[in-house]
């Protein structure tokens, strides 16, 4: 039961797992966080679920544009849901 | 498939609408003119002409990076152990030196919509009856890739991936070096079933990022020896801090042998 209501965060975590083992290992090394977009999507989708963790992603990347400044910013450390 | 299609199809149907939009006004019926696959390296240029702004951005950055090269590998030489210690300290060197990393996320990730868009608009092009769909008479940009020439265009795309990212992977360790080389291979099998214009697009961007990489590394010469000295001498942050104007005073007292023993010295510890 409880794996079946994990399923959905799996997917999601499959998904970034998918982007990381193929683009994503073209771009290495250009985040400018700390840890990177993918490792910050994989911690707040295992840690928030599927929604809460994809809604947390997908601002990282939004923040994570040529005007933002970077910088070390964990999953857990988030201020969007408390 | 039909689920799929339409998850990653309906919130880029404005974007296939403004690409093809764009390819017609370019097209052969549209007011420039070109034939069809030079509409699509020509469109592939305006979207990267207007990515250029960016690309400044990423020189400026760049140069600032450079300009405190010798504090960071300080900081990499001292957590050497620690990789992840070590990017905690960086990222914290980047804040207190207002220091704006070169690369982003987001961009690259923004070049997806459009590859994907460009994919839709491909799929169900919109050319008429007799138009001329050849690129310098070799290939069909409507056909797959594995057809005719096609293999060879797709040879020439994995060449270019290779040398973009070479450019684009500035900080890539040996295993990712590995990784470079290894996926345009791996891509290729893919590739080939793809249709000859988004091969063509994929080409064009790539080339035009090698062109990026060549003018961006003529603007921005390797750091100078003045700089390399600010970092041994203890009161680092000083030493930065008062501006390299003094710093170019002793170098002409010292000869440059003086700098390769302590460079020596360095690697022994």
């Amino acid at each position: 039961m409880r794996l079946a209501l994990r399923a959905p965060t799996y997917l999601g975590v499959c998904l970034v797992y998918a982007w990381r083992w193929t683009f994503g290992s073209l771009t290495r090394g250009s985040c400018k966080y700390h840890p990177t977009c993918s490792q910050y999507a994989l911690d707040a989708l295992r840690q928030y679920g599927l929604v809460r963790g994809s809604v947390l992603a997908a601002w990282r990347l939004l923040r994570c544009n040529p005007w933002s400044r970077g910088g070390v910013d964990y999953a857990r450390d988030q201020r969007l849901f408390r | 498939m039909i689920l799929n299609a339409l998850i990653v199809a309906s919130p880029l149907t404005p974007l296939e609408n403004l690409l093809r939009d764009v390819l017609k006004w370019l097209g052969p019926h549209g007011t420039i003119g070109l034939p069809w696959a030079w509409s699509i390296v020509a469109l592939t240029i305006i979207v990267r002409l207007l990515l250029v702004p960016l690309t400044v951005r990423q020189i400026h950055s760049m140069q600032n990076l450079q300009r405190h090269a010798p504090q960071m590998k300080e900081i990499q030489k001292k957590y050497k152990a620690d990789k992840k210690r070590q990017q905690e300290e960086l990222m914290k060197f980047y804040k207190e030196n207002s220091i704006n990393p070169a690369s982003s996320c987001l961009p690259l990730l923004a070049q997806f919509p459009v590859f994907i868009s460009l994919y839709l608009v491909l799929k169900h092009f919109p050319h008429q009856p007799g138009d001329n769909l050849d690129w310098l008479g070799l290939w069909n940009i409507t056909d797959k890739a594995s057809a005719g020439w096609g293999p060879v265009l797709v040879a020439v795309y994995a060449l270019s991936q290779l040398a973009s990212s070479y450019f684009m992977s500035a900080t890539a360790e040996k295993s990712q070096r590995i990784m470079l080389l290894v996926l345009p291979i791996v891509f290729i099998p893919f590739i080939i079933n793809f249709k000859v214009g988004l091969v063509l697009y994929w080409m064009t961007t790539n080339l035009w990022t090698v062109g990026q990489g060549l003018v961006t590394r003529r603007l921005m010469p390797r750091p100078a020896a003045p700089e390399k000295r600010s970092s041994r001498t203890p009161p680092k942050e000083v030493a930065t801090a008062v501006a390299p104007e003094p710093e170019p005073t002793p170098a002409p007292v010292t000869p440059s042998q003086p700098r390769k023993v302590k460079r020596k010295k360095r690697a022994r510890r």
